[in-house]
């Protein structure tokens, strides 16, 4: 039989280590912030090249998988849509749930998803990878700021590019489920598309942007701070790669929750 | 050792510098009753050492030794607490962090296994402290990429990939990267690790080149009995985190610590147990 004792025990532990990490992710956001404002000063900017780099990797390289998504989530909300309100006759209502879904949830959610299990455990993998080789040590050693050098140019790619690509998947997932609802209701596309921009208002779309950025802002973190806890080999990078994309999502999606409250209250 | 080795040896032996030379110059690294535990198992013992401008100190001794947590206190890695470290003067635990970035462009610095960039070319992983640190042309930067490598007898090969590189290629690929900002001071961590004694004797005359060549201080962290006879002006000795002697090289041949002449012939403490006294004790009498 388990000790009680024992399992507090582990609970206090996990806990302990779990605030250590968030005050370790707050303290890198910072410093990224910090380097990304005043680095110039100190004749260590961070470099627009390695900013673009990253840009185009995690989000000018993921647009077709993300039109792909959007296109099949807008197709899926649109049969959806269309069955349930089609039990109370109230299907040509449909663009409605799909319009406000799509901005203020699906989009954001499902390209952070994505962009967690691509660009999250590219960046935790790196890094790791980069702690093991005495990378980070070279650079530190050599005067050169680790989080300016190796972080900054990635919070600002993914907070630059997650709401690009969010805008994005609103325009191909509603265009998706624009000609699927168009076609089985007989509609015209062109009032699909009428009633969706009558609907929609700017605080929806700011909303879903809004979380978007805060997605993105998690991916580079929780990849950042698992890719520079690594320990042992190429095990210990296969480890903070996965633990990296898991926590990345599970936050998503508690965010999101939290963020949904928050601005509906 | 091989004769090639010894005539090496020799020929350095008469270029180096007398104890009162040495002890003239400035000291260009100070360590100051210096203690380190990693949580309760203390692996550093109030270590006292001095490097002089222009000198090749070897940090000798084994494994756990001490010797890799005692260079990354030297190099910055590691708070100098308790205890005090200065590095060309400046106190490191005084600085602040700018400074203290400042004070580590001023020197270089060679892992064991290189720690080259493995996304970038050996001639862009040269550049970089180059164009991370300063505002020089591009040009300018490849000019001096190229003089570095051609140093470390490396040019023709800076357009390929770490992964591309042989282990005795990626120490000197390393060891140009540590002096493209022409530092004062160099430090480099087993840099024969690994390496045939051929390729290993290569890189002696490397490290004699260069501080002979751009008049720097060389710290060499290694465990290679041969080559710190070769390449050192003094050598340390490290056992279980203390110091056992710091003393210029015929000094340590010459000591009569058992300890010492354990390590520098490679005798296991072991061997030394009584084999009539090892049973005893396992018998329990």
């Amino acid at each position: 039989m388990a000790n009680p004792a024992k399992i507090f025990e582990t609970i206090g532990r996990r806990t302990v280590a779990g605030l250590d990490e968030m005050g370790y992710a707050a303290a890198i956001f910072f410093e990224a912030i910090y380097w990304t404002l005043t680095g110039w000063r100190y004749r260590q900017p961070v470099r627009i090249t390695a900013t673009f780099a990253a840009m185009m990797q995690f989000g000018v390289a993921a647009l077709p998988i993300a039109t792909l998504l959007a296109a099949t989530i807008g197709l899926m909300l649109a049969i959806q849509s269309l069955y349930s309100l089609g039990l109370f006759g109230a299907e040509h209502y449909a663009y409605i749930g799909i319009a406000l879904s799509v901005v203020r949830e699906f989009s954001p959610m499902i390209m952070g998803i994505l962009i967690a299990g691509r660009s999250g455990s590219a960046i935790a993998a790196k890094l790791a990878t980069m702690s093991i080789n005495q990378e980070v040590d070279a650079l530190q050693v050599m005067g050169i700021n680790p989080v300016r050098f190796l972080v900054s140019p990635v919070l600002i790619a993914l907070v630059l590019m997650m709401p690009c690509l969010a805008m994005w998947a609103n325009l191909v997932s509603i265009l998706a489920a624009g000609l699927y609802v168009s076609a089985e209701l007989n509609q015209s596309f062109g009032a699909y598309l009428n009633d969706t921009i009558e609907v929609l208002k700017t605080g929806d779309v700011w909303h879903g942007l809004g979380k978007a950025t805060l997605f993105g802002i998690i991916i580079a973190l929780v990849g950042v701070v698992n890719g520079s806890m690594v320990k042992g080999g190429a095990e210990g990078v296969g480890k903070v790669t996965t633990r990296s994309v898991v926590i990345s999502i599970t936050l998503i999606v508690v965010a999101d929750m939290i963020f949904a409250y928050m601005t509906t209250q | 050792m091989t004769n090639q080795a010894l005539t090496a040896e020799a020929v350095n032996q008469a270029n180096r510098p007398s104890a009162e030379e040495i002890a003239a110059r400035r000291k260009v690294i100070e360590v100051d009753h210096l203690d380190w535990s990693f949580g309760p198992r203390q692996v550093l013992f109030d270590i006292n050492l001095d490097v002089r401008e222009g000198e090749i100190m070897v940090i000798m001794g084994g494994s756990g030794s001490g010797k890799t947590t005692l260079l990354r206190h030297l190099v910055g890695l590691m708070p100098p607490l308790p205890g005090k470290i200065k590095l060309l003067g400046k106190d490191m635990g005084a600085l602040s962090r700018m400074q203290l970035l400042d004070l580590k462009r001023r020197i270089g610095v060679a892992f064991q296994f290189g720690a080259l960039f493995s996304s970038m070319s050996v001639s862009e992983n040269v550049k970089l402290p180059l164009r991370e640190l300063t505002d020089l042309e591009e040009r300018t930067m490849d000019i001096m990429a190229n003089m570095k490598l051609e140093v470390c007898n490396l040019s023709g090969f800076g357009h390929l990939m770490p992964s591309d590189l042989s282990g005795g290629m990626m120490k000197r690929a390393s060891i140009a990267r540590a002096i493209v900002m022409d530092p004062k001071l160099i430090f480099l961590d087993e840099p024969s690790s690994g390496l045939d004694p051929v390729v290993s004797s290569a890189l002696d005359d490397l490290i004699l080149k260069l501080r002979d060549a751009m008049d720097i201080s060389v710290v060499v962290v290694s465990h290679d009995v041969e080559s710190a006879y070769k390449i050192a002006d003094r050598i340390t000795i490290l056992d279980k985190g203390e110091i056992l002697i710091s003393d210029r090289v015929e000094a340590v041949r010459n000591s009569t610590n058992e300890r010492v002449q354990n390590l520098l012939h490679r005798r296991s403490e072991q061997a030394e147990i009584d084999p009539t006294e090892y049973l005893r004790r396992l018998a329990g009498d």
